[in-house]
């Protein structure tokens, strides 16, 4: 009698547990972002300010969990065998359409739900202020006339600024020598002491010397001027069609109820209106980009794809 | 910026940093510092980290003063571990373990705490007064370092460093190239490609540093111990006397030296970018031991061992805000996130930053003043606590360790493979103390092998091939120039002396030129 009920006790259980999450009760704890990289980075105070601006929109406390390594793969694969129910999150940045296709990893943009995507920074190069080249022009009549003879400091071998200088490369029809640095922070230091020509960076690497008149913008890849700077033109608009930045968002693990991501989609988009958090990234000039659910998805499609044939360029 | 311009400006910061306010956070700062510093694994990266989001409300002021506090006050808490139980919680500390450990086996625990407060505190006073008066100068002159320069140091730090403990060169030199191999571990720096991962997604970011030192010093002891008779482990260290506790005249008299050496090689090499710590902690070592009248105590509980190194650590610590401060620039991963902390308030480090934010600036100096001596006071009380922790018998204390060791590598990366990681690295230490081979130089070639592998690689590509690029640069030559006459020495030693002596006396005063290389069969 007794192993009766407890068969029944155990089954009910399991039932219970095995069951969809309400989104209606949701949430009903905490819910941890996983950034897959160091405390510190760029990535991580973005998503810990939003965090922060965040909690009190969904009812329970965000908290963010760093779990750096494996060039973010650790972190990545981990989010990805997290539970489908809406409690832990990715930062899914620029690197989750990258790594797959530079070595071997269990997910690909599609383990992930898309959420909503927060910032989209410009990428673009940045020469020293008393460097030769005053105008694009300048720099790519030079860079075509002496192919491979432009040093441009990269954030690390494989990194998204490092391919975007590779893609502008193509668009351009010039060569440049790649240097590799661990991190956007040394490439801007070695640029400053004037070891290298130019770096490859997305803000705010960099920033705070071009508002010094330290370095200048030479080549800007964002659709639009920056508001920061809006004497600087374009690339597109200096007659080079291209553009290509970095985004940073939040996607859950596949299978995370529809209702479950809108209710956070919701939360966190209300979270990146707070007048708090744009204070927090206007100060850090990252430059807030809001994409809903889908348009994520998309975003994330397209530069897979793109990714996917730059990696294979660096392999060769 | 004239010296009476600084002091007025210093003057003025002073009044800032002494509002009750911002007391409060220096003093918030330098509890959480120590505590972080004591922690093995919780290192100040991960402290500073955790509290950015508190600092939020502050103003940009009281936050960097927090801040600050725990980076600083980190380096104080970190040598209390190495020095009790062996147990180094970050790279600056590891050297301190050789002789610090020593000292708490001998009873001298008291001393050995003592001292390193009291050398800490020195080291960051005299390293906040170049701040003050020599910020913008210096850190201009930091930024002639390129890849050429940067790898010529490392060749340099490598070559002299690598036998730090002088027992055996042949012995040093296999386990600096063990550490070399491990470092290559990870992702390829200039293709990305994975080398010697095998497979695994966590070994793609390469081997924790944090999970080699615990394991090779920490769990290697524990295991140590483990292996001994079971009556050894009813053991305790032997119970100091109260006016044991503090150093007596004669260990100040020896350590006075140390410290103010440790001073300039922290001060000098903190304006360096790259692992300062390490170096820094290292070179005084090996100064100290160069110049000791008693080399022979060092590996053996010498304080100059612990007085030298703990000094020279929060000497850089405080010169590695120069670059951050006077240009905008971190030299260090500990620099780069107090950079992103300021971002956060809307503060941008830069070269104008000075110019731009002087209260800022100035108020965090002067609470950087306050910070040292509040860490002094805070510090020294603690000394007895601590040392009184070796009265606890080893089969209870050693369990402790292993405890503590486990939840401190945990604490670094929030990673359970970590942990394994550590205690492999355990075995691997407990075979090292068996055979006695060292674990300092193996950790020295982890730390700057994967850092000299990018310079040199980065020199290449700059140079499109060429090897001459580290030739024509006058600082690279130098250090490769230093580097060279380091390793002839010896030689020149053992040509010339049998011309001025006699092939006898040679002969007999061979064992003092040649000690470094004591253990070649």
């Amino acid at each position: 009698m007794r192993s009766r009920i407890s068969v029944v006790l155990f089954l009910t259980l399991t039932l219970a547990m095995a069951m969809p999450v309400q989104a209606a009760e949701f949430p009903t704890k905490e819910v941890q972002i996983i950034v897959p990289y160091a405390a510190g980075g760029a990535t991580d105070l973005v998503f810990r300010a939003l965090a922060a601006s965040t909690s009190k929109y969904l009812g329970k406390a965000v908290v963010v969990v760093n779990k750096p390594g494996g060039g973010g793969a650790v972190g990545v694969t981990e989010a990805m065998q997290a539970r489908p129910d809406g409690y832990t999150l990715l930062t899914a940045i620029t690197p989750l359409t990258i790594l797959p296709h530079q070595v071997r990893t269990a997910f690909t943009y599609r383990s992930f739900e898309p959420v909503i995507n927060v910032v989209q920074d410009p990428a673009m190069f940045q020469v020293r202020a008393d460097s030769p080249w005053k105008t694009l022009r300048e720099f790519l009549d030079y860079a075509r006339k002496n192919p491979g003879m432009i040093t441009v400091g990269n954030s690390g071998a494989g990194g998204g600024v490092h391919l975007i200088a590779l893609a502008f490369e193509k668009a351009a029809g010039v060569t440049f020598n790649h240097i590799p640095f661990a991190g956007g922070g040394p490439s801007v230091t070695a640029l400053l002491g004037g070891h290298i020509h130019a770096v490859s960076v997305s803000p705010p690497e960099g920033i705070a010397h071009v508002k010094a008149g330290k370095l200048r913008i030479i080549a800007l890849f964002s659709e639009t001027r920056m508001g920061a700077f809006p004497d600087v033109p374009t690339v597109r608009e200096q007659g080079v069609p291209f553009t290509m930045g970095q985004w940073r968002g939040l996607a859950a693990p596949k299978g995370t109820p529809p209702d479950v991501v809108k209710k956070l989609h919701d939360a966190f988009k209300k979270g990146m209106e707070d007048p708090a958090f744009v204070k927090n990234a206007t100060d850090m000039t990252v430059q807030l980009a809001y994409l809903g659910s889908a348009a994520f998805g998309d975003l994330m499609a397209q530069d897979h794809e793109r990714y996917a044939k730059l990696v294979q360029e660096i392999k060769k | 910026m004239d010296t009476l311009a600084s002091l007025q400006h210093l003057l003025g910061g002073f009044a800032i940093a002494t509002t009750l306010q911002n007391l409060f956070y220096a003093f918030t700062g330098a509890i959480v510092g120590t505590l972080v510093g004591v922690l093995p694994g919780l290192g100040p990266i991960a402290g500073i980290a955790l509290l950015i989001p508190l600092t939020f409300g502050l103003n940009p002021t009281s936050a960097l003063i927090l801040l600050a506090g725990i980076y600083y006050g980190a380096m104080y808490g970190g040598s209390t571990t190495s020095i009790l139980m062996n147990v180094p919680g970050e790279t600056a500390s590891v050297i301190t373990c050789i002789d610090g450990y020593q000292m708490a086996q001998q009873g001298r625990a008291g001393p050995a705490l003592a001292i390193s407060a009291i050398g800490s505190f020195i080291g960051g006073t005299i390293a906040i007064l170049g701040l003050t008066f020599l910020a913008p100068p210096l850190a201009g002159a930091a930024l002639a370092f390129g890849p050429p320069e940067f790898f010529s140091l490392m060749v340099f730090g490598f070559v002299v460093l690598s036998n730090v403990t002088g027992t055996s060169l042949i012995k040093a030199l296999m386990m600096a190239v063990v550490g070399l191999i491990l470092g290559t571990i990870g992702l390829d720096p200039v293709t990305g490609n994975e080398r010697f991962t095998f497979g695994s997604i966590y070994l793609l970011g390469g081997i924790e540093f944090v999970a080699v030192a615990i394991g090779v010093f920490g769990i290697g002891e524990v295991l140590v111990n483990a292996a001994k008779p079971a009556e050894s482990l009813e053991e305790r260290v032997r119970v100091p006397r109260f006016r044991e506790l503090y150093p007596s005249p004669q260990d100040l008299k020896r350590s006075i030296g140390a410290i103010l050496r440790g001073t300039g090689v922290g001060f000098g090499v903190g304006l360096v970018p790259g692992p300062a710590p390490v170096i820094a902690t290292y070179s005084s070592y090996m100064v100290e031991k160069r110049l000791s009248k008693h080399p022979e105590e060092f590996g053996k509980g010498a304080i100059e061992g612990v007085a030298g190194p703990e000094t020279a650590n929060n000497s850089a610590t405080q010169s590695a805000f120069i670059p951050l401060f006077a240009l905008g620039i971190p030299f260090g991963p500990v620099t780069a996130i107090l950079l992103g902390a300021l971002l956060i308030h809307g503060v941008t480090p830069g070269p104008l930053l000075i110019s731009e934010q002087p209260q800022l600036f100035w108020a965090v100096v002067a609470s950087m003043y306050i910070g040292n001596f509040i860490l002094l006071l805070l510090n020294l009380p603690f000394v007895p606590l601590f040392a009184n922790i070796l009265r606890v018998p080893k089969k209870v204390l050693l369990p402790l360790v292993m405890f503590l060791c486990i939840t401190g590598m945990f604490s670094v990366n929030n990673s359970i493979l970590d942990i394994w990681l550590m205690l492999a690295f355990g075995a691997l230490g407990y075979l090292m103390r068996t055979w006695a081979y060292e674990g300092a130089p193996l950790l020295l070639a982890l730390v700057l092998g994967p850092k000299m592998e990018v310079a040199f690689r980065q020199s290449l590509l700059i140079s499109r091939g060429g090897l001459g690029i580290f030739l024509r640069r006058p600082v690279s030559l130098l250090l490769l120039l230093a580097t060279l006459l380091f390793l002839l020495i010896p030689v020149l030693r053992a040509l010339f002396k049998p011309l001025g002596r006699g092939a006898v006396s040679a002969m007999a005063r061979a064992p003092r030129g040649t000690r470094r290389k004591g253990g070649l069969p």
